[in-house]
């Protein structure tokens, strides 16, 4: 990690000097051991400050919406699953490429706070590092040190594209991707019959608590102008109640239909662990099975199932 | 003092949900909130602050309070009936009863809002937090990890077994005539409860120094920090979701709405956030916080300057630290704490 530390700092450090960018998105961090957050540099001489650790979850590439109305070129550093959530941003045609400089990370994973809580590690955790292969855990006079694979965040687990599929230049060398099955979820879910599986989902959404993060974080929710926001008409009424929340996510999941890449921050950010992944993976797993196999973020160009027609396309709901 | 076996628990609650609706953190799908408790309820006890705060039961998210339908000859009112009936919270956080003292400065003082003294009824049992969590900063607003001032029935976690006291009428009468459940507390165990309050405050205190901030900076600048250069920084990586406010037990800002379908409808009140680009939008379309940096300052401004102005200096911020654990990209209100203060006064 400390090399890729260095890398990202002298990358940014040097397109800000020669001027091919005028702002860098990274990582800052903060005084927690959890706090790494996304971070806006526009000197060369804060780019010390940039960081790399186990924590650097948050997309960077969103950002992009608002900092390419006023900047000129603007570098940022992508993971795996960043870079697929930039291509959604891309074929939505929301960012100008010509405008991007992107320094890809390959990326062996990442470091699931709420497991290191789970696990009773973090009273008085000052900070978490690898260190060959092994993860350390550093308090203020001792260490502990731990097999990562119980820590890593479930949507690396099962991560497919570890390895940038966009950049303009590679920090490092391609890790080897070894993902463990992605529908796994889903499966159980389908084996529930409708009703436990309709009392499963409403208690998740009643839980919900309409923050919007889920939406806010997402690249593939870049509307202008939200459906959810309107007030005339009101399509989404502001009461929490289980029907404006179930209105609400499946609305949501719909419009990501083929959009969605898949890349986790929505589960990562709720703040009452709702399994958005597995709606999301339910909505790919039914795509890939009625319009063929088809994984958005990957290439851009390509033309998404719901996009397209085709006379052979299975219309169940038109036949019943 | 009193004090109850921890096996017993489960008899006492069964008791307690007879005479009361109850509640407790319990544990559904992995994430604690207070919830009613029916036997065999997953009950959490350990887990220091639910995701969200208690403030649902007595503000909550949404509130239906008129019902409307159009007559003949006129619009008919009825006004919805307001829930009666005892409650009791039990296992709440020092933290959290503090917040519902600040929700009382705002609904209960002049004018008084109805629906929530109504919802204010219930009785608390507070629990002591003995191991404060490294993102709580209670002591930075004089409150106790240790100890609820505000609460019926304090609560300290022995081990083995709660320690009890009475603190309130309210308390006193919940405590009458339960002798099956609860029997007389040692010297000894109440010196450990005094051990564990004293030590909890200490080592979040050293915690808090050991980041190297204080409320003071903040206090000396409460006007002036308005004008910050913190704001546009921070705001830039804002989300501008809901969560901080929404898991906030003081954040008290409410909208109100209808909902219509023919002829009937009813009209309800429900959580805003400021931190939404709507809170504040005009019906002409103007809007007087138009980007993220002044939305970003009005929810720190409010909490550090603008309620401690209004409210005698007690200040809109308990130190929960559900915002700090919760924010998407690690917005610190301890950060600005530090930040505000120190950068003004060294300007
Ligand atoms: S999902 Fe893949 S690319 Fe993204 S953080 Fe995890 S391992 Fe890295
Ligand atoms: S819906 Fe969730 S997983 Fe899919 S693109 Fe959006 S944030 Fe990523
Ligand atoms: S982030 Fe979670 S709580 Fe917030 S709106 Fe989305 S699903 Fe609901
Ligand atoms: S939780 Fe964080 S990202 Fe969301 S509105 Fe609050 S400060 Fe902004
Ligand atoms: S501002 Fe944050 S720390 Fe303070 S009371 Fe609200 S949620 Fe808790």
């Amino acid at each position: 990690m400390k090399a890729m530390l260095q890398k990202i700092r002298k990358e940014a450090a040097s397109v800000l000097a020669s001027g091919e960018a005028d702002l860098v998105l990274g990582w800052g961090k903060g005084p927690l051991w959890w706090q790494s957050y996304p971070a806006f540099i526009e000197e060369e001489k804060e780019t010390g400050s940039l960081t790399w650790d186990p924590f650097c979850v948050p997309n960077l590439s969103k950002y992009l919406l608002e900092e390419l109305w006023v900047k000129q070129k603007v570098a940022l550093f992508l993971k795996g699953c960043d870079a697929l959530g930039f291509n959604q941003l891309l074929q939505d045609k929301r960012v100008d490429r010509e405008k991007v400089l992107i320094f890809g990370i390959p990326c062996s994973g990442l470091i699931d706070p709420q497991k290191v809580e789970r696990a009773g590690l973090h009273q008085g955790l000052h900070s978490v590092e690898h260190q060959g292969g092994e993860l350390v855990f550093s308090y203020k006079d001792d260490q502990k040190k731990e097999d990562p694979s119980s820590f890593y965040y479930d949507k690396c687990l099962t991560c497919r594209h570890p390895n940038p599929v966009v950049f303009d230049m590679m920090l490092g060398d391609a890790v080897a991707v070894n993902p463990q099955e992605r529908f796994a979820a889903v499966g159980e879910l389908e084996k529930q019959d409708v009703s436990e599986r309709y009392r499963y989902w409403e208690r998740q959404f009643s839980r919900c608590i309409r923050c919007f993060a889920c939406r806010n974080v997402c690249p593939a929710c870049s509307c202008r102008e939200c459906i959810f926001d309107l007030t005339d008409p009101r399509w989404l009424g502001k009461a929490n109640v289980l029907s404006e929340n179930q209105f609400y996510h499946i609305t949501r999941a719909f419009h990501m239909a083929g959009r969605c890449v898949d890349c986790g921050e929505c589960a990562r950010v709720c703040p009452v662990d709702i399994p958005l992944t597995s709606l999301n993976r339910k909505l790919i797993k039914d795509l890939n099975e009625l319009y063929g196999e088809y994984d958005a973020g990957v290439e851009p160009e390509k033309e998404p199932p719901l996009i397209t027609f085709n006379p052979g396309d299975p219309a169940a709901f038109l036949e019943s | 003092m009193k004090k109850i076996k921890k096996g017993d628990l489960p008899l006492l609650w069964e008791h307690l949900a007879r005479g009361a609706l109850l509640y407790l953190p319990l544990n559904e799908d992995g994430v604690v909130n207070f919830a009613p408790w029916q036997k065999g309820a997953r009950v959490n006890l350990d887990s220091l602050n639910t995701v969200v705060p208690p403030k649902n039961l007595v503000f909550p998210q949404s509130e239906t309070y008129v019902h409307f339908e159009q007559k003949a000859d006129a619009l008919d009112f009825t006004p919805v009936q307001e829930p009666k009936g005892d409650y009791i919270l039990f296992g709440v956080r020092p933290c959290d009863v503090a917040g519902l003292t600040v929700l009382d400065r705002v609904f209960l003082e002049d004018p008084l809002d109805s629906l929530y003294e109504n919802r204010r009824r219930g009785t608390i049992l507070a629990l002591a937090c003995n191991e404060p969590d490294q993102s709580c900063f209670c002591t930075t607003f004089d409150l106790e990890p240790g100890f609820a001032p505000a609460a019926d029935i304090m609560l300290w976690d022995l081990g083995e077994a709660l320690l009890w006291q009475a603190q309130s009428a309210k308390g006193v009468a919940l405590t009458q005539n339960m002798d099956v459940y609860l029997s007389e507390a040692t010297a000894q165990e109440e010196k450990t409860a005094e051990q564990l309050q004293v030590t909890a405050a200490a080592a979040e205190a050293a915690a808090v120094r050991e980041q190297e901030w204080a409320l003071d900076g903040v206090k000396a600048v409460a006007k002036e920090m308005f004008d910050a250069q913190i704001w546009e920084s921070l705001s830039r990586r804002c989300l501008g979701c809901g969560i901080c406010t929404y898991v906030c037990p003081t954040c008290h800002c409410f909208d109100i709405e209808d909902f219509s379908r023919g002829e009937q409808g009813e009209r309800f009140r429900c959580w805003d956030s400021c931190m939404f680009k709507d809170f504040t939008l005009m019906a002409s379309g103007e809007n007087p916080r138009p980007s993220r940096k002044e939305r970003v300052r009005q929810r720190f401004m409010h909490k550090l300057s603008y309620f401690p102005a209004r409210h005698g200096g007690l200040h809109g911020c308990v130190g929960c630290g559900r915002c700090v654990r919760k924010c998407p990209v690690s917005i610190d209100i301890t950060q600005v704490i530090k930040e505000a203060g120190g950068l003004i006064n060294r300007a």
